[in-house]
């Protein structure tokens, strides 16, 4: 016998001391009735002398009985005294997969049961064959591992979590999951149980080493049937092609999880219409890879689909969301356009209106002015690119203008310099700059500054002299130095975008060489942060529910979109000497909770007590109303008067 | 508010009845029991001699033809008795339950509703170690109302003087008449010689005992002290089968004693348990013994 709420010490005490309360109170109130009559007249005919004056006699032992038994009943019931003693209760832990194999079915036909379904069952009748003094947590078993419930001993409540678990989109971590079980029972104080697996067991190759090492002896695996052969997309890659920004590459996985080779059909749609179709022969336990080439330059949905006919769809089909060709429109003013047009044009991602000088607006509905060497009544409103502005009407200040000036210098560590190399390169003519606060040299001769860039806003980068009116009208930094200055202007227009469809859990992704990850950032779908690290040029986050996740930094950005289900393939191997199985049961029979009913029990008690012996009314006392005394014989008791 | 003493349907079964009285008094006509005495009635009684002063219309002219005497025809009367209800509303009266008292009020209602029906005139007067106030009422039973709120009103207290409260009681009320007595009849000096006066001086008891059951056969057992109500004295007894039983036998003899001395005095003893229903008293125990009819 075990009290939860007092040590057997207290629970005497308390009995004790109320009990001699109510004895107490008993002998008070009951050893000598008080009574109030009409008259004693009567009474000096009955009367008796008190044998026992001295003495405290108990008139109703039942009564005091009853009173003393409720009255234990009671403080059992708040003492919350449970059967069969502390030296069995347990704390078991009670680790349920819900990875996503466990949305997988044991057959091919959809009314085949699933895998969480059959760990289910297993872990209720692990819960039902313990002893009822045993407390047992249960734990999704997944990417991580969480516990739903405390160290519980009410079996209704652990039959509530374990009814409430759903198979997951993350892959197994095993080792993880019996490491927090083994620290959850350190820390519980109690006696430790044991911990209880019951799930595939199907974790991530990395893992599989480290968790057969370090399995505890008190383990018990429920295993669960195998799962019908299942083949699905692994993942999907998208990337704008090199030649062609307006051209998507699609590279499809497809991944055959069972043993025997098979075939599957898989088709691609774009914004619904079909984009392709592939029929993929997959040999078990492989991959194969599918690739298409979708043109599109607006925003749609990109789906994926094979049709497998296995009991499992969550990886049959996958969507990814296709951002539009995002484009930088420019304004030109010009009295020659012609010579600016090949420049401009050449970049898809640019899309240039060309205007004389008069037509001059200060903020038209654009991203980027250009101004070819006229002074405008006002300075313009967005940012602008100056191409030799008169000396009095450049927004930077001009020292003087030069003559065979020699390029010396780029501004290599800027954007805007990243890739100009050119250094013998003689201007005919050029305007020298004096650089203000905020201004940076982009080329600089040997008399001074000749392109200067200002940070905004607006940002504005000045030219002294014209690329396609002087020497260095053939030389590759001229194209170079305007995409860096379309660049420096939009970054966001010309950043290259990559899209994944993978997934969840742990996701990974190479970084260009020399990458840090002060200059990554990692967001969700809602914009909040999500961490990750760097490490040896390998970017490593973890998302545990579906959803997109986007990677950006430098001039890359890459969007996950989490939707497969992570489907581990090792298969744990259970070490040798583990127990499996349902152990016998052992419960008592007895309820796990006792004090309801002992409370129950107790009131009955008091309330008998008062209706029995109390002062209620005096029942017992009541006599019948006899017809003898409502007859017409007047005097009571004179039968024949 | 309060529950009225007696409800409406119990009333209606009350109207069949009269309240009877067997000694005959004197008195004008207008009651309902025939008298010994003659007068002005109906029912031919008997002849007496003429004398001067008689009225004619009562001469008994066949007898004179015949006989050539003067005979005087008599005739029965019905006189109106003043009918005396007296409700003992001592200390005792609250003891052991307070029932007993409302028990005595609901009985002395139903009389008085009996009375009114039949057009008597009632006193209803209580009584402790004096006479308390009184309430005459008559005419019919819509008088009955004010009657009923009345009682209800009565406070109980005080300790039991039968002798005093029949002294007051003989004073004030001289014409004799039929005197019902609701009360538990416990009085320290005892009630014999009050009631045995009141008798002497021409009145018909009907007197109505009414006790608790609990009084009459006590249900405790073991050491108990008894407070008695009116007097606050105590007792310290051992109560057991048999004492109980000797308290039994003594309280009967003591409702014997007063039957005894009610039939002595040509008058009705009735001995009530607040047990009983109002309306098994009425038609039981009170209409066997004469006390209505």
């Amino acid at each position: 016998m075990l009290f939860l709420n007092l040590t057997v010490a207290q629970f005497l005490v308390l009995f004790g001391s109320a009990a001699a309360v109510v004895f107490t109170l008993y002998l008070f109130d009951r050893a000598r009735r008080r009574q109030v009559v009409s008259t004693l007249r009567f009474w000096v005919d009955a009367e008796r002398p008190v044998a026992s004056s001295r003495r405290k006699r108990i008139q109703q032992p039942w009564s005091l009985l009853l009173q003393l038994l409720s009255l234990a009943l009671l403080l059992l019931a708040i003492a919350q005294v449970r059967f069969g003693g502390p030296a069995q209760a347990r704390d078991h832990v009670l680790l349920v997969e819900t990875s996503a194999w466990m949305g997988t079915r044991t057959g091919p036909s959809a009314a085949a049961p699933l895998l969480m379904d059959e760990a289910r069952a297993r872990a209720e009748a692990f819960v039902e064959a313990l002893p009822s003094s045993d407390r047992v947590m249960v734990v999704r078993a997944d990417a991580l591992a969480t516990p739903v419930t405390g160290f519980e001993t009410r079996r209704d409540r652990i039959a509530q979590a374990l009814a409430g678990l759903r198979p997951g989109a993350t892959g197994l971590n095993l080792d993880q999951s019996i490491s927090f079980a083994r620290q959850v029972q350190t820390l519980s104080g109690g006696r430790a149980g044991e911990v209880v697996f019951a799930g595939l067991g199907r974790i991530s190759g990395r893992e599989s080493a480290g968790a057969t090492a370090e399995a505890p002896a008190n383990l018990r695996v429920l295993e669960v049937p195998e799962p019908a052969p299942n083949i699905g997309i692994r993942g999907i890659t998208l990337r704008r092609s090199a030649s062609d920004p307006a051209v998507w590459e699609v590279f499809v996985i497809v991944r055959n999880y069972g043993p025997d080779r098979r075939t599957v059909p898989l088709s691609l749609r774009y914004d619904l219409a079909p984009a392709g179709a592939r029929s993929l022969d997959v040999p078990g336990g492989g991959e194969r890879e599918a690739s298409f080439t979708v043109r599109a330059t607006a925003a749609a949905i990109l789906e994926a689909r094979i049709t497998s006919g296995d009991g499992y769809t969550a990886d049959d089909y996958a969507r990814l969301e296709l951002p539009g060709l995002p484009v930088l429109p420019v304004i030109v003013y010009s009295n020659a356009p012609e010579s600016l047009r090949p420049l401009l044009d050449a970049n898809p991602k640019v899309r240039a209106t060309y205007r004389a000088p008069s037509a001059y607006d200060p903020k038209p509905e654009a991203g980027l002015m250009v101004l070819d060497g006229f002074a405008p009544p006002r300075p313009p409103e967005i940012d602008a690119l100056w191409l030799d502005p008169p000396a009095g009407a450049s927004p930077v200040a001009v020292v003087s203008r030069g003559t065979a000036l020699r390029l010396e210098r780029w501004l290599t560590g800027h954007e805007l310099g990243a890739g100009l190399r050119t250094k013998d390169v003689t201007l005919a003519s050029a305007s020298l700059f004096r650089l203000g606060p905020g201004d940076h040299a982009v080329a600089e001769s040997s008399q001074g500054p000749v392109a200067v860039a200002r940070e905004g806003p607006p940002r504005t980068v000045v030219l002294g002299f014209h690329p396609l009116r002087s020497a260095l009208r053939y030389e590759l930094a001229t194209p170079l130095l305007v995409a860096n200055v379309l660049r420096w202007v939009a970054p966001g227009v010309f950043r290259t975008p990559e899209l994944q469809a993978a997934t969840v859990g742990t996701v990974t992704a190479v970084l260009p060489p020399g990458a840090t990850a002060e200059t990554y950032r990692v967001t969700a779908e809602d914009g909040r942060d999500v961490p990750f690290s760097v490490r040896e040029g390998v970017l490593t986050f973890f998302s545990g529910r579906p959803g997109v996740v986007r990677v950006t930094g430098g001039d890359r950005e890459l969007v996950y979109s989490l939707s497969l289900p992570e489907l581990s393939e090792a298969r744990w191997e259970r070490p040798a000497g583990v127990r499996t199985g349902i152990p016998p049961a052992s419960g008592s029979g007895l309820p796990a909770e006792t004090w309801p009913w002992l409370a129950a029990l107790g009131g009955l008690g008091l309330l008998a007590e008062w209706m029995l012996f109390g002062r209620h009314g005096h029942l017992r006392g009541r006599v019948i109303p006899r017809p003898a005394h409502t007859e017409t014989a007047p005097v009571p008791g004179r039968k024949s008067a | 508010m309060e529950s009225p003493l007696l409800d409406r349907q119990f009333l209606e079964k009350l109207e069949r009845l009269t309240i009877h009285w067997k000694k005959s008094f004197p008195g004008l006509v207008g009651g309902h029991n025939p008298s010994r005495y003659s007068g002005g009635g109906q029912e031919f009684l008997d002849h007496r001699h003429f004398h001067h002063g008689d009225d004619l219309r009562a001469v008994n002219w066949r007898a004179y033809m015949r006989l050539e005497k003067l005979f005087l025809k008599m005739f029965q009367i019905e006189p109106r008795t003043p009918v005396r209800l007296l409700l003992d509303t001592s200390q005792s009266m609250t003891a052991p339950t307070p029932e007993k008292l409302l028990f005595a009020k609901r009985l002395a209602a139903a009389l008085c509703y009996v009375g009114l029906v039949r057009l008597d005139t009632l006193s209803i007067q209580t009584f402790a170690d004096r006479l308390g106030e009184r309430l005459t009422c008559g005419g019919g039973r819509h008088r009955f109302s004010p009657v009923m709120q009345w009682l209800a009103a009565r406070p109980s207290g005080g300790p039991s003087s039968y002798l005093q409260v029949a002294r007051e009681f003989l004073s004030v009320h001289t014409q004799p008449g039929l005197v019902v007595i609701v009360s538990d009849f416990l009085d320290e000096t005892g009630c014999e010689r009050a009631l045995q006066y009141i008798s002497d001086f021409g009145h018909e008891l009907l007197l109505i005992h009414v006790w608790a059951e609990e009084e009459r056969r006590p249900p405790w057992r073991g050491e108990v002290e008894l407070v008695d109500a009116e007097s606050g004295s105590r007792m310290r007894i051992e109560v057991d089968d048999q004492a109980r039983d000797r308290y039994t036998a003594a309280f009967d003899e003591y409702a014997g004693t007063l039957q005894t001395l009610a039939l002595r005095k040509s008058g009705r003893y009735i001995g009530v348990s607040t047990a009983t229903a109002i309306e098994d008293v009425l038609f039981g125990p009170v209409v066997r013994a004469w006390g209505l009819s």
